[in-house]
């Protein structure tokens, strides 16, 4: 994989250059190529398979109960907990053992996964969508308003925002959107700002000049020339904010302050699973992997994003290999 | 009734909840046989600090735990593994249980006429004798504004003008000027000192449980030179006097506590206090995991304030050095009455029946560990308290819970249609969540729906519980705690009094659910107006007490906590004190003497 790049930027040619005087060479766009670069990167197609799986596991897992014949909240008392208490292991009956209270860690966490990815999802979501608008707003416009939302930016940036959630939690009392809304409140505005930056560089160019020339209107300049402009910095935002958020949800869910239990969630697993780390090692085991399995997927596909998107800069990786090299 | 606060016992003592073996009184290992040997440094660890070193104010059980060693009271519990004799108050500076025989207890139970036991001495220089001035001026300073008593009530219910005395105290600026000004030029009627030997009391009605209100170390001797300085301040803290076996020599707050043989001290003179030990460390700031390991290594020698983890427990079957101690306290479940929900439900007494068989207390047991440190309970009281009686208004088949007649019950009730609690839990404490859980589970396969409030500890009682406005708009409809009684034996007052007097319903009432039935009421005001000559009345009307409120479902009692401890090889007699949740580590000796 020494730099499949360049091969695909130069399409056939390389392979077979007589063929290339046959075949007519398509146009392509930048969004071709970016999804013809990420296609033949081997570390984004994984990625991408193991986030399908993810994904597979959180529809599925209602269907896993119907099979299984339990939910993810049935507390067996009996066969689930030893006479002491404690958690029994993997087995047959429970592929990844019980929890403290004798539930089905399997489902668990399969069940788990539809809330990380539903958090996830819809947080950076808003996120990035909200940062777009404030940034673009702030970028495009200029002046007095560019002040005020580059300013408000600053002040949800310096927020601590775990405190702050903590705080808003207990105000408001703990529950699936409001986590969503806390974590979207703390994470648009550092894709505000690499808007802004985009969106300022774009005002200046030639093409926004001869459309004001043309007499469009600012809001149509905005949506219609500068936003294509700044979507490719959202889009990796976008996939880079989804293993936050997923993060996000967990420490606010494990910090009791997230999804109420008896709701299965990777986070709440694990603040449960702690008294019992060292005589359940798969009650912590489990969920902690789901977890850091789904963030490195999203982490490593956010990367490829980028350095498909991105072809200027040197790709993540090979920048990596030349700074080790010296 | 602002009686008595849930004590705090710390850590994971409160996480847990437990059952009371009444066979388990000789559960004090296998490492008390053998010749006592004196010397050696007794070294407890743990988590949290003491409340207040004040011994006035300090309310926590470890707090007490340490008090056991520096500070002496009239009367005392001895170390012993004999139910019946931990939770019965034997003197200490006072020379004898007043009685109506022998002349301490006249005017129809309403003057106690105590002796003060020669040779008990403050460590001042030169060392003094402990006089009744010293006990007239504890009870003198309780209401002092800056750290009062943790349980005022028990006092100004009992004594004559305490009350009133209080009520004037608690209203003068906090100086130690004002302060001993005020103790100096006003005298409480209910308390006086005829002469140093000589303390008598006056009670506002005959209490039969005056010995051990007065046996809390809240009433711990202060000697003179404490009016120097504000009460719990760090000039007061730099300059605490024992009459104990042990004085401080360190007290780093959250670190470390230091303690060594006070030279002026007598054994002839402590009829409940041996002393072997020469020095005791107490190490805070380590969780209850490292504590165990710590202590199962032998670099430390028993814990300060938190219990052997669940999830260890199994792994200890059969080591001499776990005992399961019980600890009187009592995890339950509390109804509120007034909740205006599901159109009043909870106000219904077939309603709450119906509920106490849909909880399985045996699954609540095994998440804090098994029918061994848990034990399923149907009242209130113990086997330490006065009027246990075994009785179980609502069994169900292996104490399982019986959802389906829940469910039966409750459409009988005319609430076939199912209900909606709002369940508020200390989301924070121990396995508080899990138990809940487990209760969420029961009460849905009755058909009524949870809505679970997860909260902090103190939002649990500062927002929910000990709000009467919170109370009445329906905020919350269950909740689950623990209450530990103050102390053991005739305790009605720390017990059934301010769980159940429904007279006494308000803002810090401990009655949360306001259950409020005149026929309990009733029985309260006899109880606690009985004198200590009366005290099988007493008992039987407890009796009547426990059983009227589980007739009406006040709560749903879930288990009772034997507190699973574990010590050092080298650790002997250790016996545990049921008022301290701990071992008595006055009473403690070390192999060979420490060596």
């Amino acid at each position: 994989m020494a730099s499949p790049e360049p091969d695909a930027v130069l399409g056939s040619f390389g392979a077979d250059p007589a063929a290339a005087t046959i075949v007519a060479i398509g146009g392509r766009g930048p969004w071709l190529l970016a999804w013809e670069r990420l296609r033949r990167d081997p570390v984004a197609v994984g990625c991408f398979v193991v986030i399908l799986l993810v994904v597979a596991a959180a529809l599925g897992a209602p269907l896993v109960a119907h099979l299984l014949g339990h939910g993810p909240n049935t507390q067996f008392r009996d066969t689930g907990l030893s006479a002491e208490g404690i958690p029994v292991g993997p087995s047959k009956k429970f592929l990844f053992g019980t929890d403290d209270l004798g539930r089905d860690v399997f489902l668990r966490v399969l069940y788990g996964a539809r809330i990380s990815l539903l958090a996830g999802v819809s947080a950076s979501g808003i996120a990035v969508f909200i940062g777009v608008f404030v940034g673009l707003a702030a970028g495009y416009i200029g002046g007095i308003v560019d002040t005020v939302l580059s300013r408000f930016m600053d002040v949800v940036l310096s927020l601590p925002y775990l405190v702050f959630a903590i705080a808003l939690v207990s105000l408001v009392g703990p529950s699936l959107v409001i986590s969503i809304v806390v974590i979207a409140m703390f994470s648009w505005a550092s894709v505000g700002r690499v808007v802004r930056g985009q969106a300022l560089s774009a005002r200046e160019k030639e093409f926004v000049e001869s459309a004001q020339a043309l007499g469009a209107g600012n809001l149509r300049i905005m949506v219609v020339d500068v936003l294509p402009n700044v979507l490719g910095p959202a889009i990796v935002y976008a996939t880079m904010l989804i293993p936050l958020s997923i993060v996000f949800e967990a420490t606010l869910s494990f910090l009791g302050v997230g999804v109420l239990p008896p709701t299965a969630t990777w986070g709440n697993m694990l603040a449960e699973s702690i008294p019992y780390y060292r005589v359940a090692w798969w009650f912590v085991a489990f969920p902690g992997l789901a977890l850091l399995v789904t963030t490195l997927a999203f982490n490593l596909l956010g990367d490829a994003v980028r350095d498909a998107l991105d072809p200027r800069g040197p790709l993540a990786r090979t920048r990596k290999r030349r700074w080790f090299r010296g | 009734m602002t009686i008595s606060k849930i004590r705090l016992t710390v850590t994971a003592a409160t996480l847990m909840a437990t059952a009371l073996v009444v066979s388990a009184c000789g559960s004090g290992g296998s490492n008390d046989s053998g010749t006592p040997a004196r010397g050696g440094t007794l070294r407890l660890v743990g988590q949290g600090d003491i409340d207040f070193l004040d011994p006035t104010a300090g309310y926590n059980t470890d707090t007490h735990t340490l008090a056991r060693a520096w500070t002496r009271q009239l009367f005392t519990y001895p170390a012993s593994k004999e139910m019946a004799v931990v939770s019965k108050a034997v003197p200490d500076v006072a020379t004898d249980i007043p009685t109506d025989a022998n002349g301490g207890i006249t005017d129809g139970g309403k003057t106690y006429t105590l002796h003060i036991r020669d040779g008990v001495k403050w460590n001042s220089s030169p060392a003094r004798q402990v006089t009744a001035d010293d006990f007239v001026r504890s009870f003198k300073r309780m209401c002092n504004p800056v750290a009062p008593v943790g349980a005022p009530g028990y006092f100004t219910s009992t004594i004559l003008g305490m009350a009133a005395y209080c009520a004037d105290e608690s209203k003068i600026p906090g100086t130690a000027a004002a302060l001993a000004n005020f103790m100096n030029s006003h005298d409480l009627a209910g308390v006086q000192a005829p002469n140093p030997k000589t303390l008598v009391f006056h009670l506002t009605q005959p209490a039969s449980d005056f010995i051990d209100i007065i046996a809390e170390p809240f009433a711990s001797a202060v000697p003179v030179e404490y009016l120097k300085y504000v009460p719990n301040s760090p000039e007061f803290v730099d300059h605490v006097m024992s009459d104990g076996p042990y004085e401080i020599t360190k007290y780093e707050p959250g670190q470390e506590i230091d303690l060594q043989r006070n030279p002026v001290w007598k054994a002839s003179v402590d009829p409940v206090r041996k002393a072997y030990v020469d020095k005791i460390t107490i190490t805070q700031g380590v969780t209850p995991e490292a504590v165990q390991q710590q202590i199962q290594a032998g670099t430390a020698d028993m814990p300060w304030d938190v219990t052997v983890p669940t999830p260890d427990i199994p792994g200890l079957t059969g080591d001499p050095n776990l005992t399961r101690n019980p600890s009187g306290q009592v995890l339950y479940s509390v109804f509120n009455e007034q909740s205006p929900n599901n159109s009043g439900a909870l106000k219904n007494v077939k309603v709450r029946q119906a509920l106490e068989y849909a909880v399985d207390k045996t699954s609540v047991s095994r998440i804090l560990g098994g029918v061994k440190i848990a034990e399923p309970v149907s009242q209130i009281l113990t086997p330490l308290d006065i009027g246990y009686k075994a009785f179980d208004l609502y069994p169900t088949a292996g104490l399982q819970g019986d959802p389906a007649k829940a469910k039966q019950l409750l459409a009988a009730a005319g609430y076939g249609s199912g209900l909606t609690l709002k369940f508020v839990y200390a989301k924070d404490t121990g396995a508080y969540p899990q138990i809940a859980q487990s209760i969420q589970s029961d009460l849905q396969a009755a058909g009524v729906t949870v809505q679970m409030i997860p909260a902090t500890r103190s939002d649990v009682y500062g927002r929910y519980l000990a709000n009467p406005a919170n109370g009445k708009n329906g905020a919350w409809d269950v909740s689950l705690l623990s209450w530990t009684p103050d102390w053991f034996g005739n305790n009605g007052r720390s017990t059934l009094q301010p769980m159940t007097d429904g007279a006494n319903y308000g803002p810090n009432s401990v009655d949360y659910g306001d259950y409020d039935n005149p026929v309990v009421n009733n029985l309260i005001n006899k109880a606690s107006s009985l004198s200590a000559s009366q005290t099988a009345e007493v008992a039987s009307t407890w009796s009547q007490v426990s059983m009227q409120s589980m007739k009406d479902a006040a709560f749903i009692p879930l288990v009772s906590q034997n507190l699973p401890l574990y010590t050092s090889s080298r650790v002997h007699n250790a016996v545990f004190l049921p008022i301290n949740g701990n071992f008595d580590i006055t009473n403690i000796w070390l192999s060979g003497g420490g060596q």
